[in-house]
């Protein structure tokens, strides 16, 4: 489930031929044809097909039963579906991009209300915006509350902060907290500093030097 | 310890911001019981709850200089220690707290319990973690540490309304779940 | 939850005399107020001064480094304090980002970054990462113990991007990563971390 990767690449191949060799042996027979059959519904709908995908294998490595993971399946289809009428009514131009579905969707599954995403997509009405509802969710998984949060990151945005640095808005907003101050205390002193917050540091050398690539999947 | 005629707090942060930085042991001494029962009864767990106190003691320290009402460090060392217990805890899978795992805090080195009451504390410990983190800490806050709803919105960042709101919730769930298990 | 007469909470806010109560009301106050006793009780815990003050005595890095210190390794930090040895914890401490050229190691496109997984867990014949990143494959990112405290780390780098994982103890065992701030429900019953692995070149 990549969020700045073309899905938009992968959704159409991949349901058009068929998710059944990617699950093959890797997810329980029983699963297969009805994994498959929700894969192809979402790519008739124009929704992403990857993290359905992605959900089956997840279950099968996991050793899930057959009908917990099409159940699963079908509750991810769900979460896309939602995430695409909110895409729509937030202002998006149908048919909406497989890959800002799969944005959306990450942001309503880490808890983020639907009102709150929209805020979100209106104040950024282009993409790209993976790094604006992340930066949302991890406030609210600091509990932050979610429109305050949301009114954090947009008023970065407001100001100017690239996409790419939303993020560390949101970190900088926990750093506070874990200095004392309340939740309050923490939105408020990161807001006065806008634009400026502290960039994520660079890894160290050698974890640069000790980074390897994972090492290519099996074929199935 | 008895901390009878002990400088007041006002006094003390005055002195370690003066340079006496071994003045700190004065709110160590003080303040550690209840800090330390407070992230026990909010975690589940000594251990998490000793780290949890003993790193927001050294924050404390610290950032001494922005506890801008040195009379009321109390309340401004329960804020470090409570919002210490909810980032572990937002850190932590829910079944990380679960009801096996609950009694920690009522094991047989409670020396000073005896065994009846010590099952009643497991009980009442285990229904204390079905409770969301608001409401135990709000719970715990009120009617363990013994603050006012004043102080406790000092502690939280929340108002006052807000807070009896969670404490009347955490007692209904509370006696909901004390029901279940007895 | 059920609600319970608005006359117990006012006798336990101190707004209502307890003689003012009937002999039922009473019972549920005074089961409410036992609660809070066995709970305050005190602890038998060592007292953390010669700990508090050892970490206060120590030199202070400067603000500027004590921020980079913690926005850097902010898992480090309770991983060094926490000796539960079953607790296995786990952290996703780096993200990546622009490095000069010629360092030893692999390069790193632009829509490439790095991941740092690490976790405790002493007496693990081996530790496999697992995630949307690999195909749910387990075996393809190991992590390693090289000077055998139990403590396994990876450095792995990944295209950028949101990605959901767990860890994967002696090829049966799923763990999350504890300590990892951003979680998901796995509709499975269980919770996988998420990292974010964001672009190298900012």
């Amino acid at each position: 489930m990549k969020l700045w990767l073309g899905l938009a690449l992968l959704a159409g191949p991949l349901a058009a031929q068929s998710a059944e060799a990617r699950l093959e042996g890797r997810v329980p027979g029983a699963a297969i044809p009805a994994v498959d059959s929700l894969v192809q519904r979402a790519y008739a709908e124009g929704l992403p097909t990857e993290p359905l995908i992605q959900k089956a294998l997840e279950g099968g490595a996991k050793q899930v039963t057959a009908p917990r993971i099409v159940a699963a399946v079908q509750v991810s289809l769900g979460q896309l579906r939602d995430a695409r009428d909110l895409l729509v009514h937030g202002g998006d131009e149908p048919p909406v991009t497989p890959g800002e579905v799969t944005t959306v969707a990450w942001a309503l599954r880490r808890g983020l209300p639907g009102p709150v995403v929209q805020r979100v997509l209106v104040a950024l009405p282009r993409p790209p915006r993976a790094s604006a509802m992340h930066a949302v969710a991890d406030l609210v998984a600091h509990h932050f509350d979610p429109d305050s949060g949301a009114d954090l990151i947009i008023a970065a945005i407001g100001q100017g902060v690239v996409p790419e640095r939303l993020l560390d808005v949101s970190a900088a907003a926990a750093h506070e907290l874990q200095r004392g101050h309340t939740h309050a205390e923490a939105l408020a002193l990161v807001r006065q500093e806008l634009p400026n917050v502290p960039a994520s540091p660079k890894p160290t050398r050698s974890a640069v030097a000790r980074a390897r690539r994972p090492a290519a999947p099996t074929p199935p | 310890m008895d901390v009878t005629g002990a400088p007041s707090d006002a006094e003390v942060v005055a002195r370690v911001l003066g340079g006496d930085s071994e003045a700190f042991t004065l709110v160590v001494r003080r303040y550690e019981a209840g800090l330390l029962r407070f992230a026990a009864r909010m975690l589940g767990s000594r251990d998490a709850a000793a780290d949890a106190v003993a790193e927001s003691f050294v924050r404390a320290y610290r950032h001494l200089a922005s506890c801008r009402e040195p009379a009321r460090l109390r309340t401004w060392l329960y804020r470090i220690v409570a919002n210490r217990c909810k980032s572990h805890l937002a850190r932590r899978p829910i079944a990380d707290v679960s009801l096996d795992e609950a009694p920690a805090v009522a094991d047989a080195a409670d020396t000073e319990l005896n065994l009846e009451r010590a099952e009643q504390l497991a009980l009442v410990q285990r229904a204390l973690v079905r409770l969301s983190p608001e409401k135990r800490e709000a719970f715990l806050l009120k009617h363990v540490e013994g603050l006012s709803y004043e102080e406790m919105a000092a502690v939280t960042g929340e108002r006052v309304p807000t807070l009896k709101m969670r404490v009347h919730r955490a007692r209904e769930a509370l006696l909901q779940v004390l029901e279940e298990y007895e | 939850m059920n609600a319970i007469d608005p006359r117990i909470h006012q006798a336990l806010d101190g707004e209502l005399a307890p003689a003012a109560l009937s002999a039922e009301l009473s019972r549920v106050v005074e089961r409410l107020v036992t609660a809070a006793a066995l709970l305050a009780a005190p602890l038998p815990l060592a007292s953390l001064e010669s700990r508090v003050m050892a970490a206060i005595r120590r030199p202070v890095p400067s603000p500027a480094r004590r921020l980079l210190r913690w926005l850097a390794t902010p898992r480090a930090i309770t991983f060094r304090v926490r000796p539960v040895w079953s607790l296995a914890f786990a952290a996703v401490v780096a993200l990546l980002t622009l490095f000069p050229l010629g360092h030893e190691g692999p390069d790193i496109g632009e829509h490439e970054g790095i991941a740092q997984f690490v976790g405790r867990f002493p007496g693990a014949q081996s530790v496999h990462v697992v995630g949307s990143f690999n195909d749910w494959r387990s075996g393809s990112i190991a992590l390693e113990d090289v000077d055998q405290d139990g403590v396994w780390r990876a450095t792995v780098v990944l295209p950028t991007g949101a990605y959901e994982y767990m860890f994967v103890v002696d090829g049966e065992r799923w763990v999350p990563d504890h300590l990892a701030e951003r979680l998901v429900a796995d509709e499975f019953g269980r919770e996988n971390s998420i990292v974010i692995v964001r672009p190298a070149r900012r």
